[in-house]
C-alpha cells in the first residue's frame, strides 16, 4: 500500500509540468571562507524564489532572455544582478559578509520574506555566529542553551541533560551532528552541551511541521551543522575562558596557485580545566571532573558535480570521587557523505553514518568495587534524492536505515573485588524509513509541503525473551493500586538474525502556507512521528546513565500527532517580523517508570515501566527585529503538558517534569560601533512542578515522606539576566575579548525544593528526627571573561 | 563532619563559586493528607542475645514539616500467626505493642493483622536464616572524601551458594542504634547477593558514616531479609538520602509501598513494613591495637 501511495505522488507530480523552460543551478558560497551557505534566498524577478539546499545548492526554472537576479542572505550584503539565459546554465555566487564597520545597515525586503513565504513553521535557525553573541555562562558559548531563549524550548534546570520542545521530553528529541545521532548532549552533567560553537555552522530545530525526510522521535529535530572550512586559505583561532580552552584550525585541501582548492578541512578541540583548579579544595584531591571533544570536518570536490564529506566528532565526560565512584561518558560519531549533481534537476546525496554512546560507572567502594559498561552502537545509511522538477515542485525521496546494536550492561571486577561478572544479554534493532517529500507551488497564494513516510522496526535476534505466565510483564492492581511482577515461565531463544517483533508506522505530514499579501501569511501544519527507542530515567531530569532501550515484545513504540496553526507578519520593510503559533499534540505509549521503579543495574526493565498517554497544547509569539544597530526578539509562550499513566497519580493527568504554564524571553544584541557589541537575555519562567511531601513517619529510625501527587506542586517562579559585551580586534589586529556578567542582579533561582531529615547535631552525624526544606541555587551572578585570537 | 551530600554543592561552588543552599522550612506551606497508619517493626530472631520479648509500633502519619512527636495508636488490636499458632500483642504505652511468648523460626512466614478504627490490616513476611561472619574486627582509616578518620567496624562473611540472599546491616555505639540518613545507605546499609552469590566478602563495613573513637563499644549486625523488604528498604533509603541534585539521583517522589493492606478499605493504604528477619551479631570494644 506504501508503495502505491509513492507510485500517487509521482504520477500526481508528472503531470504537472510540461512547459519547456532554461534550468539554472548552482552554489552559493561565503566569498571569504569559501563556505556553503544554506538556506540563502534567490528571487527571480521579483516574483519567483528559491532557497539553497543544506549543501548550498540551488536549482531555478526560467525562460530563455534577461532576468533580474538577487541572492539576499541574512548577514550578508545583498546581490542584484542581471543574468542572460540562452540554455541550461551552472550559475556559482559568492557572497561577501556586511561589513562590521557600517554603522548603516542596507536593508533588504526581501530577507524577512523567507518567513512569511516558506511552508516552513515552528522552525528556528541559528548561526554560530549568533550563538557566540549571547551572553554565556561562564563565557562557554552554547547552541543548547541558546536555544532556550526561544518560545517553546526549555529545559528542566540548568544542570538537566538536553531540552524540552512544546512539552515533549527529552529523549523526544532528534539531535543530529551532520546526520549522526548524538544519544546524549551534555557536558557536566548538562551544564554545557557537546557541541563545540566555533565548529558550529548552523543549528536547525524543527518543533512541528517535520518534514517526512526526517523520522524517529516524537517532539523534534535538532539539525547542527559543523563548519567544512576555508577553502581559500589557512586559519584558525584558539580560545580562553573561564572554565575552558579551545582551538580550531582550517583550511583548503591540495590548493594550488590561483586556483579554488578542491576541498577543505575543518579541526576543532576543546577541554575544560575546571578540574585544574580542584587542588584548591582539599576534599577533591585525587578526584577528577572534566570534559574534551574533538570536532572534524573535511570535503573533497572529486569534480565539479560530485563531492565527499567527513565529518566526525568524539567527546568524553570524566568525573571522579576517590573512593566512592567514578563515571566515563561521551559520544563518538562519524559520517562519510557523497553529494552528487546528476543533472540540473536531481541532486542525490547518500550517508554512511557511525555512532555510539557509552559510559562507565565504577564503584570505588572498598570491598564492592565493580565497574559499569553499557552502550549504544548505530550504523545508518541514508541515500536521498531531490528532483527541482520546475519552479513549483520540488521532491524529495530516499531511504533511511539504521542498524542497532544495544548493550544495556556488563558488570566486571574492579582492583580484584569478589564480585561475579556478568553481563545483560545484549539487544539488536533494524529501522527503516521510505520517505517522499513534496513541495508545491499551487499559485502565488498558496503553497504546500506534504510527504508520507512509513517506517518500520524490527526487533532482531540473537537474544533471550522472557515469557510471562499472563503475556506480560506486569499487571495493574487496582485494589492495593500498584503493579504486580508477573510470573516468568520461560524463555524463548532467538538466533543471530532473527525477526522477534516487528513494527510498522505510516507517518503523513503536511503543511500549508497562505499568503495573505506581501507581508502576511498563515500557515498550518500536521505531523505524525513514530518513535522506536525509549530513553528509560527514572530521575526528574535526565543524567548520562540512563539507558536506550529499544521497542520489543513488552514496550511498544511512542507515537504523536501535532496540529500547529501560524500568523506570520512581517513590517516596517522586514526590519520587524512576528509569528504566532498555536499547537496541539497527543502523544500515546509514552514510557514512564512505576511508583518506586529502580532502573541502575535491572535486566527485566519492562518489569519497571508503564506506558501512558500524553497531551500538550500552547500558544507562542515571537517579535524579531532583523536589522539595525539594535536587533533581537521578545518572547511569549502560554503551554501545558500532561501525562497520564495507569497506577500513577491515581490514574489522573499530571503535569510533566517539563510543564511550564508561562515563559517570557527576551534577547539584544546592540551594535555601539565599530569595536563594542553588547548582548542582553532575560529569561522569566513560571514554576516548574514538583512533588512536595502529604505527611511523614518514622522507619528504621529514619523519618520517611508520604507523597500523594505526582508533580502536585511548583518550584518558585525563574528569572535572571544576563549581559554581555564584545570587544572586537582594531583593524589588522586579531585578539577580541568577551566580557559577560550572567544573572546580574543575583537572583538564587531555585534549581529544586528537597525535604528530608535533619541529619547532623553540630559536628555529630545522626538521625535527628527533625525535618527541613531546603532551596538549591546553582548560581547567583556569575562573571566572566574569555579571549579569542584568530589567525 | 563529612557528607556526601556537600559533594554536589562543593562541585557547583567549584564551578560558579556561588551555588547555595538555603533553608526554606518557614517558608513553605504543605498540603497535608488524612493520617494513615504506620506500622514501625517485626520480628526478629537472634540466638546471640535471645530476645525476651518481640515489639511493634503503630502510629500515624504526621505532617511533614512538625517539630512534635508522631502521634501514637494506643486504641488497635494486634495478633501475629505462623499459620498453626497465634499471639496477641499487648499496647505497653507509646504506640508499643508486645508479645513475650513467641519465638521466630526459621522459615516459617508470619502475617500480622491489625485492627483499628474499624478497619482491618494483614502483612505478612517469611524469616530467612542470616549466614554468620567469619571474623569481626575494627580498623583505622584515613579521611576520604566522605567519610571522616576514625575506627571503622568491619567483618568478613560468606555467602551462602544458589540461594538468593539479601542483606541489611545494623551498628550500635555504645548499645545505642545509629544511622544517618545519607544517600550511602541505599548501597550500605542493605545489599542483595546479586553480583557475589556464594562468596566471600572481605572487609565488609556494615555503616561507612559511623566511626568510632577508643574506648567505644562497637556492635554490628547482619540482618537477613526478604526480597520484598529489600525493595521496600532500597526505596527508603533512596528517598530518605534524597538531596534534591541531579548528579547522584532525583527520583520524582512517590509514597512507598510496604506490606500492610488494608481488607476493609484498599484505598486507606497503610505505610511502612512488617518484616521478619534472622540476625547474626559480634560486639567488640575499640582499642590501640
Amino acid at each position: 500500500m506504501t508503495k502505491r501511495l509513492a507510485y500517487l505522488f509521482f504520477l500526481c507530480t508528472l503531470g504537472i509540468f510540461s512547459q519547456e523552460k532554461q534550468t539554472i543551478s548552482g552554489y552559493v558560497k561565503d566569498n571569504n571562507s569559501g563556505e556553503k551557505l544554506l538556506g540563502v534566498n534567490i528571487i527571480i524577478d521579483n516574483s519567483i524564489g528559491t532557497t539553497t539546499n543544506d549543501y548550498g545548492f540551488y536549482s531555478i526554472n526560467l525562460e530563455k532572455g534577461v532576468h533580474q537576479i538577487e541572492i539576499s542572505y541574512l548577514g550578508y550584503t545583498t546581490i542584484q544582478k542581471e543574468i542572460v539565459i540562452n540554455g541550461n546554465q551552472k550559475i556559482d555566487f559568492d557572497l561577501s559578509e556586511e561589513l562590521a564597520e557600517l554603522d548603516e545597515i542596507v536593508i533588504s525586503s526581501n530577507k524577512a520574506r523567507k518567513k512569511i513565504e516558506s511552508t516552513e513553521m515552528s522552525v528556528i535557525s541559528l548561526k554560530g555566529e549568533t550563538i557566540k553573541k549571547m551572553p554565556a555562562i561562564l563565557g562557554e558559548p552554547d547552541v543548547l542553551k541558546s536555544l532556550q531563549l526561544l518560545p517553546g524550548v526549555s529545559s528542566v534546570n540548568e544542570a538537566s541533560s538536553g531540552f524540552n520542545v512544546r512539552g515533549g521530553s527529552v529523549d523526544q528529541n532528534l539531535i543530529l551532528l551532520d546526520d549522526a545521532t548524538i544519544y546524549n548532549a551534555s557536558h557536566l552533567f548538562g551544564f554545557f552541551s557537546v557541541f563545540n560553537s566555533d565548529a558550529i555552522k548552523n543549528a536547525k530545530l524543527y518543533k512541528g511541521g517535520i518534514p517526512a525526510t526526517y523520522g524517529g522521535r516524537l517532539s523534534s529535530v535538532l539539525d547542527i551543522k559543523q563548519k567544512e572550512g576555508n577553502t581559500k586559505k589557512f586559519g584558525g583561532n584558539v580560545g580562553i575562558g573561564l572554565i575552558s580552552a579551545k582551538a580550531l584550525i582550517e583550511g583548503p585541501i591540495l590548493k594550488r596557485d590561483n586556483e579554488e582548492a578542491p576541498g577543505s578541512f575543518m579541526l576543532a578541540g576543546r577541554r575544560s580545566y575546571i578540574d585544574l583548579f580542584s587542588f584548591l579544595l582539599d576534599d577533591f584531591k585525587d578526584s577528577s571532573l572534566f570534559f574534551y571533544d574533538f570536532n572534524l570536518k573535511a570535503n573533497y570536490d572529486i569534480n565539479k558535480n560530485n563531492k565527499l564529506f567527513l565529518s566526525g566528532y568524539f567527546g568524553r565526560d570524566k568525573f571522579e570521587l576517590n573512593g566512592l565512584l567514578g563515571t566515563t561518558w561521551g559520544n563518538t560519531s562519524a559520517t562519510l557523505r557523497w553529494t552528487s549533481v546528476l543533472n540540473e534537476k536531481l541532486f542525490l546525496q547518500s550517508s554512511a553514518i557511525f555512532s555510539n554512546y557509552e559510559y562507565n560507572l565504577d564503584n570505588l567502594r572498598t570491598g564492592s568495587e565493580f565497574r559499569w559498561k553499557s552502550s549504544i552502537t548505530n550504523y545508518n545509511i541514508k541515500p536521498k534524492l531531490t528532483w527541482f522538477i520546475n519552479n513549483n515542485h520540488t521532491l524529495k525521496t530516499g531511504v533511511d536505515v539504521t542498524y542497532y546494536k544495544f548493550k544495556p550492561g556488563k558488570i566486571s571486577s574492579l582492583r580484584g573485588s569478589s564480585i561475579n561478572e556478568e553481563e545483560f544479554s545484549n539487544k539488536f534493532g533494524l529501522e527503516n524509513g521510505v520517505y517522499v517529500d513534496l513541495k508545491q507551488k499551487i499559485s502565488n497564494n498558496l503553497s504546500l509541503q506534504y510527504g508520507l513516510r512509513w517506517s518500520n522496526f524490527n526487533r532482531l535476534g540473537a537474544e533471550e525473551i522472557r515469557q510471562y505466565e499472563t503475556g506480560t510483564p506486569l499487571t495493574y492492581n487496582p485494589e492495593q493500586d500498584i503493579y504486580e511482577e508477573n510470573e516468568i515461565i520461560g524463555a524463548t531463544n532467538y538466533r543471530s538474525g532473527d525477526n522477534i517483533k516487528s513494527f510498522n508506522g505510516l507517518e503523513p505530514r503536511a503543511s500549508v502556507r497562505y499568503l495573505l499579501n506581501e507581508s502576511n501569511s498563515l500557515k498550518l501544519s500536521y505531523n505524525r512521528m513514530y518513535q522506536y527507542l525509549h530513553l528509560i530515567s527514572n530521575t526528574t531530569s535526565p543524567t548520562p546513565l540512563d539507558v536506550w532501550s529499544p521497542s520489543g515484545p513488552y514496550l511498544k513504540p511512542q507515537y504523536s500527532d501535532q496540529l500547529a496553526l501560524g500568523y506570520f507578519k512581517s513590517f516596517k520593510d522586514g526590519k520587524y517580523d512576528l509569528n504566532l503559533e498555536t499547537y496541539y499534540k497527543k502523544l500515546g505509549d509514552v514510557t514512564d517508570f512505576i511508583d518506586g521503579a529502580d532502573l541502575l543495574f535491572t535486566e527485566e526493565i519492562e518489569t519497571q515501566i508503564a506506558q501512558g498517554k500524553g497531551r500538550a497544547y500552547g500558544l507562542e509569539v515571537q517579535l524579531t527585529k532583523n536589522e539595525g544597530k539594535f536587533t533581537g526578539w521578545l518572547s511569549y509562550t502560554l503551554a501545558k503538558s500532561e501525562t497520564k499513566v495507569l497506577g500513577i497519580n491515581n490514574n489522573e493527568y499530571y503535569p510533566s517534569n517539563s510543564d511550564q504554564l508561562h515563559e517570557i524571553n527576551l534577547v539584544g544584541f546592540y551594535k555601539l560601533n565599530k569595536r563594542w557589541d553588547f548582548g542582553l537575555n532575560f529569561v522569566f519562567g513560571s514554576g516548574r512542578p514538583v512533588t512536595y511531601p502529604t505527611g511523614r513517619y518514622e522507619q528504621n529510625g529514619l523519618v520517611v515522606a508520604d507523597y500523594n501527587n505526582r508533580n502536585g506542586n511548583r518550584l518558585p517562579a525563574y528569572h535572571r539576566m544576563d549581559v554581555s559585551a564584545t570587544l572586537n580586534p582594531k583593524k589588522g589586529k586579531n585578539g577580541k575579548w568577551v566580557f559577560s556578567l550572567v544573572n546580574v542582579y543575583n537572583r538564587q533561582n531555585a534549581a529544586s525544593i528537597y525535604f528530608n531529615e535533619v541529619g547532623e547535631i553540630g559536628d555529630q552525624e545522626i538521625a535527628t528526627g527533625m525535618t527541613q526544606a531546603t532551596k538549591l541555587s546553582f548560581f547567583g551572578i556569575v562573571p566572566s571573561i574569555s579571549y579569542e585570537f584568530k589567525f | 563532619m563529612k557528607n556526601i551530600a556537600n559533594i554536589f554543592v562543593i562541585i557547583i561552588t567549584t564551578l560558579f563559586f556561588t551555588s547555595c543552599e538555603t533553608d526554606v522550612t518557614n517558608d513553605i506551606t504543605l498540603n497535608d493528607a488524612t493520617p494513615r497508619l504506620v506500622i514501625n517493626g517485626g520480628l526478629e530472631r537472634n540466638t546471640i542475645t535471645p530476645l525476651t520479648s518481640q515489639q511493634i509500633q503503630l502510629t500515624t502519619t504526621a505532617s511533614f514539616l512538625t517539630t512534635e512527636d508522631q502521634p501514637f495508636i494506643s486504641n488497635a488490636s494486634v495478633t501475629v500467626t505462623n499459620g498453626t499458632n497465634s499471639w496477641v500483642f499487648t499496647h505497653i504505652g507509646n504506640g508499643v505493642y508486645q508479645n513475650s511468648e513467641i519465638t521466630p523460626e526459621i522459615g516459617n512466614t508470619y502475617t500480622i493483622t491489625i485492627n483499628w478504627n474499624g478497619e482491618i490490616y494483614e502483612g505478612f513476611d517469611t524469616l530467612i536464616e542470616v549466614p554468620q561472619f567469619d571474623d569481626f574486627y575494627f580498623e583505622f582509616e584515613e579521611e576520604t572524601l566522605v567519610t571522616d578518620a576514625g575506627y571503622f567496624v568491619k567483618f568478613d562473611t560468606t555467602d551462602p551458594i544458589n540461594i538468593p540472599n539479601f542483606y541489611h546491616y545494623r551498628l550500635f555505639k555504645n548499645d545505642e542504634f545509629v544511622i544517618v540518613p545519607d544517600p550511602g545507605n541505599s548501597e550500605v546499609l542493605i545489599v542483595s547477593d546479586k553480583f557475589f552469590d556464594g562468596r566471600q566478602r572481605l572487609g565488609v563495613n556494615p555503616n561507612d558514616e559511623i566511626a568510632f573513637e577508643i574506648g567505644d563499644i562497637a556492635k554490628a549486625q547482619q540482618l537477613s531479609i526478604s526480597e520484598s523488604y529489600f525493595d521496600f528498604l532500597t526505596e527508603l533509603f533512596i528517598q530518605t538520602g534524597n538531596l534534591g541534585n541531579p548528579i547522584i539521583g532525583n527520583p520524582p517522589p512517590a509514597s512507598i509501598r510496604g506490606n500492610l493492606i488494608n481488607l476493609s478499605n484498599s484505598n486507606n493504604r497503610a505505610l511502612g513494613y512488617f518484616y521478619t528477619v534472622d540476625i547474626e551479631e559480634d560486639t567488640i570494644t575499640i582499642t590501640e591495637n
